[in-house]
């Protein structure tokens, strides 16, 4: 008995041996054929809402990819790694990529604290970090590449917009963090710069010893859910006519927001409120009855109509229906600013590998300040020097059915990082 | 020009000399507005042959014309091609049914329908047409909002129109809008003399909207050494003045009730855990949940009406009276299992109960997500909670007054509950003494459950309420739950009443800092608040001895 198990293990044993070798082989002549690429955002805690749909787009445009031949000749193999909504944690995943791993780049971040958290990282390690939602400026790393919307991108047309249509009056409201309070400080000194007076901008200041303006408008805390007092604020600022709300808040705490806003008896075509950061993706939880003729302003919506656009929700929709990947949800998705953005990079950075004929992040970083374009489902987006994106920009009110209508497109806006003091 | 464009300009001009012959003999008609309506709709993209049937428009005061914004508005005008003719049928939706605009006719619609939509322009134009047709309208709510926005645009051309109307207002209420109205347009375009009496009498009637104009005057006037632009200046720095300090007391009063209004919120979701926590002595940390629960059933229930009757319709209405004793049945079940199966066994260890509770609340919250997804679900108010009551310059929403009224109701109830009825006796006796009152014969197994049933049901009421004006989604337990326990703590655990004093306190605290120290300082000041009142007073407003205390 004894022997005979002893044969068989000993059987067994050369046997893993054999195929361990055999899987080996395998996956040296695959590490050949591919390229590995990063994805890395939130797919579980509070952003896993709005990020986990980036991580869909992602996997999507790959298989695109690969399906037409790869990326001179290597297939993408995606490397996707959970920053759980942990902005210490998305530092450590980003270097697991890219030390561990071995990843030439990475498309990630949803917010700007975890894009500050990973920073250093890629940074040190001179890799790249692909960043694609709308955020505040004020940055340029050598080796992160913004195809995000610049504040000259959303905030600044958004302004021109309702400045054209006759409001005269500015109510600033947002969460308070970086990207809001940058936004309206920026805004504060565009407004300035187009004759608006101080006390046409509602939302009250905040000064330093020296007098200086450092904090313009009305900030709530995140996932704030009273907001009486400042929709009754709104109403008085708003009470002798022709103003508007510039809404820079994030998340779950624009329901209460429209649900105050809507009961107090104000409509879109008394005091129209634009938002930044409420997207199609968002109005999945959102009233859209309390949101008619609101506005609002990206560098796509879903209901562009173009070929390329059209092109674009028929492949994703078809990949979603046929995609195994676990944890995508299937029905009722939209599309978005910010999936478009991360698409078009993917497309940007394919580009940029072909022009630089490697893929060493600093040569595809290089290539891509020398400028790539691509023809996106938003237009074509060229890249610029200052690791920002050319590309459209388009306002629209919202519909009941949760789309905008576009009233408005400015064509081939630069995105512009800084912008602070630029008003003068 | 083609033939179809020349046949429509005819009819156009046709459509004109209809209008313009009923305007003169009677005011509206309405199959004269239905056809001008229905050209607007057909020269979508044709800016001057729209401003034309505008103002034939004007002509006419046929109420249609505010329907037809409304729908216009919201996405309800359909375009449906006919196959016998060049101009295609208009056709106008009410909740499911459909009416061809031109006739007036219910139709049912085919497949074929195109949506057609305003231009932002035009909609802003059709807004002022209904306002100023809202002028005669019989609804004098209308009318004074109607009177409200012709004087704020300054418009010269209304000073007639308001004039002549003005006299024939019998309303006190009305009136006043009107002749508000008047003043601030003449603050523009009036003469000096017209000027000073505007302010003046802008000044005394304390009116809040018309101190953004006054300002422009006296910046107009600041440096003007014109005679008369002294006396001019002065007064309105006077009105302004006037105008301020009657702001801040509507200020003050509106706080008040924000406060009210926010503190009855912070009730609702701390009745039920003075309950559970306080008379029972359990640490439920999933009440937050319970509230979920009371929101959820909100959402399945608005939805099944949708299903079965439709948006706008007047069962519709109903949907949130009906939601509300669900969403307590729903809470109170799921906190009677969760007392059967769990919580007994936990008595005698009320740290191993906030454990057990905590592991249960994040239980929920995942099966909520599994069962309506991650995202935030979105919850409307019906027709008679939304919209606002204003009086003398304070609003307030039906849906915050609805829930205060409610808020009183539940104390009330909840009191009666325990001091007039044997359950209650029963109630007291167990929390008091679990071993002595089983021993006379309570069967405090039964009013154990039943008592957490109770609490649990009560935070499924306030989830009911939270939808309307908030978030329901599967962490909103979360944002509620240390607001809970806060208010229990400082009411004084075990004391109703000090949790129902205690809410309202928070409340009221909460709304009269914010707008001093904003919404990010002031949340912080109310907590340091409540820090340094319980170093004073440990055992809260008022502290009682309950057993959870003794042990």
């Amino acid at each position: 008995m004894n022997y005979h198990s002893d044969i068989k293990a000993k059987l067994k044993g050369s046997l893993t041996g054999l195929l361990a070798l055999a899987s080996l082989a395998v996956s040296t002549v695959q590490a050949e054929e591919t390229v590995k690429v990063g994805v890395l955002h939130s797919l579980s805690g509070t952003m896993a809402i709005s990020e986990t749909s980036l991580r869909d787009v992602l996997l999507f445009t790959f298989d695109e990819i690969n399906a037409a031949g790869g990326v001179m000749g290597k297939m993408i193999e995606p490397v996707v790694v959970d920053g759980a909504s942990d902005w210490p944690l998305f530092a450590e995943k980003a270097e697991q990529l890219v030390a561990q791993d071995k990843t030439v780049v990475t498309f990630g971040c949803w917010t700007s604290v975890s894009r500050k958290s990973v920073l250093p990282v890629y940074e040190k390690y001179k890799n790249l970090l692909f960043y694609p939602v709308q955020y505040e400026g004020e940055e340029m790393s050598p080796n992160i590449f913004y195809t995000a919307e610049a504040v000259n991108q959303q905030a600044i047309p958004a302004v021109d917009y309702l400045l054209e249509e006759g409001y005269k009056k500015f109510y600033l409201i947002g969460t308070d963090y970086v990207y809001p309070q940058t936004t309206n400080l920026v805004l504060f000194e565009y407004l300035q710069s187009k004759g608006i007076p101080v006390e046409s901008i509602g939302g009250g200041l905040r000064k330093d010893d020296d007098g200086n303006v450092i904090s313009a408008g009305n900030y709530t805390p995140f996932g704030h859910s009273d907001f009486q007092q400042i929709v009754a604020e709104i109403k008085t600022f708003a009470a002798s006519g022709d103003a508007c709300v510039i809404n820079t808040i994030n998340g779950d705490a624009n329901v209460p927001f429209f649900k105050e806003f809507a009961a107090s008896g104000m409509t879109s075509d008394d005091c129209p409120v634009v938002s930044f950061s409420i997207s199609e993706d968002e109005f999945r939880s959102l009233p859209a009855e309390d949101l008619i003729g609101h506005l609002g302003c990206w560098t796509y919506f879903m209901s562009i109509d173009s070929p390329e656009n059209k092109k674009f929700i028929a492949d994703f929709q078809a990949w979603l229906a046929a995609t195994d990947v676990t944890g995508v949800v299937k029905e009722d998705r939209v599309t978005c600013s910010p999936m478009v953005l991360s698409y078009n990079g993917v497309y940007l950075w394919k580009a940029a590998v072909e022009k630089a004929g490697t893929f060493d992040p600093e040569a595809v970083m290089a290539a891509l300040k020398e400028g790539v374009s691509f023809d996106g489902p938003a237009g074509t987006v060229t890249s610029q020097e200052n690791h920002h994106l050319t590309k459209n920009v388009y306002i629209g009110e919202t519909l009941e059915t949760g789309q905008f209508s576009i009233l408005e497109s400015f064509e081939n806006v630069e995105g512009e990082p800084f912008l602070k003091g630029t008003f003068k | 020009m083609n033939l179809s464009a020349v046949r429509q300009l005819f009819t156009l001009a046709l459509l004109f000399a209809i209008g313009a012959s009923i305007s003169e003999t009677a005011h509206a008609d309405e199959a004269g507005t239905r056809a001008l309506l229905v050209e607007i709709v057909h020269a979508d993209g044709d800016d001057a042959r729209q401003q034309l049937a505008m103002e034939g428009l004007a002509e006419e005061g046929d109420p249609i014309i505010g329907t037809f914004y409304e729908a216009y508005r919201s996405g309800n005008i359909f375009i449906k091609k006919v196959a016998s003719s060049d101009s295609p049928l208009v056709l106008m939706k009410d909740n499911k049914d459909y009416t061809n605009l031109l006739t007036g006719e219910s139709v049912t619609p085919s497949d074929e329908l195109k949506p057609s939509r305003a231009g932002r322009g035009l909609r802003k134009d059709l807004k002022r047409l209904v306002d100023l047709l809202d002028l005669s309208s019989p609804d004098l709510e209308k009318r004074i909002a109607a009177a409200d926005l012709l004087g704020k645009s300054q418009n010269p051309e209304y000073l007639p129109e308001l004039k002549a109307r003005l006299d024939k207002q019998t309303d006190e209420k009305v009136a006043r809008a009107f002749r508000e109205a008047i003043y601030i347009c003449e603050l523009k375009s009036g003469s000096d003399t017209e000027k000073l009496a505007a302010v003046k009498a802008l000044g005394e009637m304390k009116s809040l909207p018309a101190k953004g104009f006054l300002e422009t005057v006296a910046k107009e006037y600041e440096t003007s050494t014109e005679p008369g632009a002294r006396a001019l200046r002065e007064s309105t720095r006077k009105a302004i003045r006037e105008i301020d300090d009657y702001q801040k007391i509507v200020g003050h009063i509106g706080t008040l009730f924000r406060g009210l209004s926010l503190g009855s919120v912070l009730l609702l979701v701390a009745y039920g855990l003075a309950i559970t926590f306080g008379q029972m002595g359990v640490i439920n940390m999933a009440h937050g949940e319970f509230i979920a629960i009371g929101g959820y059933t909100v959402y399945l229930i608005q939805n099944y009406f949708v299903n079965t009757f439709g948006v706008g319709s007047s069962a519709y209405e109903w949907y949130f009276v009906l939601s509300l004793p669900c969403a307590f049945l729903a809470a109170a079940l799921a906190g009677a299992l969760l007392e059967k199966g769990m919580i007994r066994f936990l008595y005698s260890r009320p740290l191993e109960s906030l454990l057990a509770t905590w592991g249960v609340s994040m239980i929920l919250q995942q099966l909520f997500r599994l069962q309506f997804g991650a995202a935030n679900v979105s919850v409307s108010a019906p027709q008679w909670l939304s919209g606002s009551y204003s009086f003398g310059g304070v609003s307030m929403s039906y849906s915050r007054i609805f829930l205060v009224a409610f808020a009183f109701l539940v104390i009330i109830v909840t009191w009666l509950l325990m001091n007039r009825t044997s359950w209650g006796l029963h109630v007291r006796a167990t929390m008091q003494n679990r071993q002595m009152a089983s021993s006379l014969g309570v069967p405090s197994g039964r009013v154990n459950m039943l008592t957490f049933a109770y609490g649990s049901g009560l935070a499924g009421l306030a989830g009911a309420f939270i939808s309307q004006i908030g978030n329901v989604g599967p962490s909103m337990g979360q944002t509620y739950i240390v607001d809970s326990f806060m208010v229990v703590v400082v009411g004084g655990v075990g004391n109703l009443f000090g949790a129902a004093l205690s809410s309202l306190g928070i409340g009221m605290v909460d709304q009269w800092l914010q707008p001093i120290l904003g919404p990010v300082m002031g949340k912080i000041s109310v907590l340091i608040t409540i820090i340094l009142f319980l170093q004073f007073k440990p055992g809260g407003l008022f502290p009682s001895r309950s057993r959870s205390l003794d042990d």
